[in-house]
């Protein structure tokens, strides 16, 4: 038993006691809220979910208890937080890739195991702008030299990814289809990996988040040449958005909250005003900076459009690169 | 190298602080415990116990949860030696002897050579570490996809001389480890494998459910058909240490375990988990007594624990010298230094030296810290052994299942693991040995995924291994397993049986 569950099981108990005679008037929350984090420990989610969480506890006034779902690239951690009972007390904290499951699902023929439609938004906290970087040993110095030379020897140059349908490996197709090159996948298990394999130039070209590989762009062992942000972004300021460089792509990787379809407006307008709260304290937004990010918040209605355009993009790119043979 | 010094100088004032002292003693200890909780492993440890580091600076909590994980490998042999319950891969391999030897009376004996092992290994470690963490770095970063492979070969060919049943039924298990490692969704393409739907089952079978399974259950669903001796009675604390024979036995293995583990242990992946079987492989093959391997060989504990705590040291050089984890666990750490406004990477040792060099000193102290807390344990622990049987087994599955759920929280693996237990039992009474099986199990999704990847780089062309100008580690690693592969085989063609020979025939008359 972990500090955190024995605080949340002793203040639960209390809480029990106190709240028994006015059981048929309690306020959303009267006991712990669990976040269901699908990725491993240490990962994107969980790097953000835990101070959030820290901070969430006093507006909130109950324990907030980060649950480790892994499995199947998030899938596992948001199929289990769309089947939760919608009262709150479970929500999800996902990823961009969330939208594109039931994509992958109906490429391949299987029984869809959940929509968007499973889940209500309830704010965005990060969206971090993903950045196309070359191995130091490559001459490329501008986007138009990588990708001159990619058409002129297709299926030469390899680029790495987390893995296959996932948040690396979509913006590289969407890039691929809009200049017309042809590259080779290395799909590896995860984030880390995708970056040993163009550290060792196992792989040429990785698209990342800028705060996953900014340490290695700062020790010139990457060179960053495109960004696909709307605006150039603040960590990289000389680095040109794809935008600028006349390809029409945006991506990121953002990083929101969701519950369960079905739960309760009240309890859904809660949690968006602590949030609102949360985001603005120092704390958090300090704990942000430090992972190289800047906290992008958006409440539900902006989230909820955002995320339609998201959705889509990741959808296009789930169809574009399609059924993968091998 | 005097820089080094001076570098080190000043880690050690950062790292023999009061404050700094006792956050990487709270690490140690919480480490050895959450080692010896089989299913707890270092990287749930870590996680829970990161967010009470949010209040301390970044190298306090770096100190204290590295602690956690060095300090679990010191743990994990406990449980593995009394209980024969492997807490997580790694100590797979110090269950069979380990617990064989437990079984003849030497459990404190085993308990104290694996303390003594790891720490042995842990300090090596460190040193090697401090001396040549930069440049050993840079030529791990050299293992792409086909040195993977190779290397991976060359662990399958060791597996060939791992076990202590014969060569047709350790290929056999091993084979079917490889078939269980194939069950998830196929990473290059996509498609689910062998997983009826489950999710779960998406990511493949766990190593920790299979291994507890396995060696856990199995072994105490077969307890009840045979005699058990109730006579355990508290042993003396001349029995508690091992003779000077049983320490002269293991100062070799120990030596190799620590140069095998480290190396290993620095190569970025996964290939760290198979540190111990490696070492067992080894020290089998040089004994001059390998029979007694799987009947309490003292080197087949020294050896392998020695090498999983090298390899844990090991896996901090890619992690600090480059910003590249190795695997899931220290990518928590470097997690953890990011949220404490450290950026891990190949920066880190000119921007945050007081972080580096003090970390770095603190496994120093941390290692001595283990030793210390763990040699007067032993006693203690060796003390569960007289628990009657009617009241520990229970409580030993008990905490089987409950640790197995706490891994991922789910429930298929409690299935997972309560099959495997059958399948074990089942096992132990055809006699076949389930290591091979784990190792299968381990080196299936490495293996398959580095082989496809290398030849995808390739466009399909198998030369890719044997291009000594681009690839001459993956050129050297396959030499070196064809170089064994024609030593055994021209040994068989001069018709010099060996051991295995010897003791299949043993066996024999034995049934007679």
């Amino acid at each position: 038993m972990d500090r955190r569950s024995f605080v949340a099981g002793s203040a639960a108990a209390a809480a029990a006691l106190a709240i028994r005679p006015s059981l048929a008037q309690e306020v959303y929350p009267t006991r712990p809220v669990t976040f269901i984090n699908p990725f491993p420990p240490g990962g994107a989610v969980d790097v953000v979910a835990r101070p959030l969480a820290s901070v969430l506890e006093p507006i909130l006034k109950q324990p907030v208890v980060i649950e480790t779902k892994a499995g199947a690239a998030g899938q596992v951690g948001a199929q289990f937080a769309a089947s939760a009972k919608p009262d709150g007390y479970t929500l999800l904290m996902h990823i961009m890739s969330i939208s594109g499951f039931a994509e992958v699902d109906k490429l391949f023929g299987r029984p869809v195991k959940f929509t968007r439609d499973d889940f209500i938004p309830i704010s965005r906290f990060i969206a971090d702008p993903m950045v196309l970087v070359v191995n130091d040993k490559q001459p490329y110095k501008t986007l138009k030299e990588f990708v001159d030379d990619a058409k002129k020897r297709p299926n030469e140059l390899i680029f790495s990814s987390s893995g296959l349908y996932g948040a690396l490996h979509l913006p590289t197709a969407l890039l691929m289809k809009a200049a017309g090159i042809q590259m080779k996948h290395l799909p590896t298990a995860g984030g880390g990996p995708a970056l040993t394999a163009i550290l060792g130039n196992n792989s040429q070209v990785l698209v990342s988040s800028i705060a996953a590989s900014s340490a290695q762009m700062k020790a010139g062992k990457l060179r960053p040449l495109a960004c696909f942000g709307a605006q150039r972004a603040p960590a990289v300021p000389d680095v040109p958005t794809m935008k600028e460089l006349g390809y029409n792509i945006e991506f990121y990787l953002w990083l929101g909250m969701f519950a369960p379809k079905g739960t309760p407006v009240p309890i859904i307008t809660t949690l968006r005003e602590a949030n609102k709260k949360a985001v603005a304290d120092p704390k958090f937004q300090q704990a942000v900076k430090n992972l190289g990010q800047d906290v992008a918040y958006l409440d539900q209605p902006e989230f909820r459009a955002f995320w339609d355009l998201s959705a889509k993009r990741v959808e296009d790119a789930v169809r574009l690169i399609g059924k993968v043979q091998g | 190298m005097e820089a080094t010094f001076d570098s080190l100088f000043l880690g050690f004032s950062v790292a023999l602080r009061f404050d700094v002292l006792w956050y990487a003693f709270l690490g140690c200890l919480v480490g050895t415990l959450v080692g010896m909780l089989p299913g707890i492993g270092p990287l749930a440890g870590i996680s829970i116990l990161l967010p009470l580091t949010f209040g301390l600076d970044a190298t306090k909590a770096i100190v204290m949860l590295a602690g956690i994980y060095y300090g679990s490998q010191y743990g994990g042999s406990t449980t593995s030696i009394l209980l024969r319950i492997p807490g997580e891969a790694a100590s797979v391999m110090t269950c069979i002897d380990g617990n064989a030897m437990a079984k003849k009376g030497r459990a404190g004996a085993a308990l104290c050579i694996a303390a003594v092992g790891s720490f042995i290994a842990g300090t090596f470690g460190v040193i090697v570490l401090t001396l040549i963490a930069p440049p050993v770095a840079a030529f791990a970063l050299r293992f792409g996809p086909p040195e993977y492979t190779a290397l991976l070969t060359l662990g399958l060919i060791f597996l060939a001389y791992m076990s202590t049943t014969s060569l047709v039924r350790t290929l056999l298990m091993a084979a079917l480890g490889l078939l269980l490692g194939t069950i998830g969704i196929d990473v290059m393409t996509g498609h689910f494998r062998f997983s009826f739907n489950i999710a779960e089952l998406g990511d493949g079978i766990g190593i920790v459910p299979v291994a507890v399974g396995l060696f856990g259950l199995g072994e105490l669903l077969a307890t009840p058909s045979h005699q058990v001796k109730g006579d355990v009675t508290r042993p003396r604390l001349r029995e508690l240490l091992p003779t000077r024979k049983e320490w002269h036995e293991s100062a070799m293995p120990i030596a190799r375990g620590s140069v095998l583990g480290f190396v290993v242990g620095i190569i970025p992946g996964s290939a760290h988990i198979i540190s111990s079987f490696l070492s067992y492989a080894v020290e089998r093959r040089v004994s001059k007594h390998p029979e007694e391997f799987g009947k309490g060989a003292v080197a087949g504990v020294a050896g392998p624990e020695s090498a999983n705590n090298a390899a844990s040291t090991g896996a901090f050089v890619p992690m600090l010298a480059l910003g590249i984890p190795t695997g899931p666990v220290t990518a928590v750490l470097m997690a953890a230094l990011l949220i404490h406004g450290v950026p891990p990477g190949p920066t880190l040792v000119n921007d945050h030296p007081n972080v580096f060099w003090g970390f770095v000193a603190s496994m120093y102290v941390g290692n001595l810290m283990l030793l210390a807390l763990n040699l007067p344990l032993v006693g203690l622990f060796v003390n569960l052994l007289r628990i009657p049987y009617a009241y520990l087994y229970p409580l030993i599955i008990m905490f089987c299942v409950i640790g197995v759920y706490e891994v991922n929280h789910s429930i298929v693996d409690v299935w997972i693991m309560l099959i495997m237990g059958v399948v074990g039992y089942g096992l132990k009474k055809f006699g076949f040995d389930p290591a091979p099986l784990v190792l299968g199990l381990v080196i299936a999704p490495i293996f398959e995924m580095s082989l496809r990847q290398s030849l995808i780089m390739s466009g399909g062309n198998y030369m890719i291994f044997l291009d000594y100008q681009q690839r001459p580690i993956a050129l050297g690693l396959l030499a070196t397993s064809a170089i064994l592969l024609l030593l055994s085989v021209i040994s068989s063609i001069l018709r010099q049986r060996d051991w295995r020979a010897k003791l299949a025939q043993a066996e024999a008359v034995e049934r007679q």
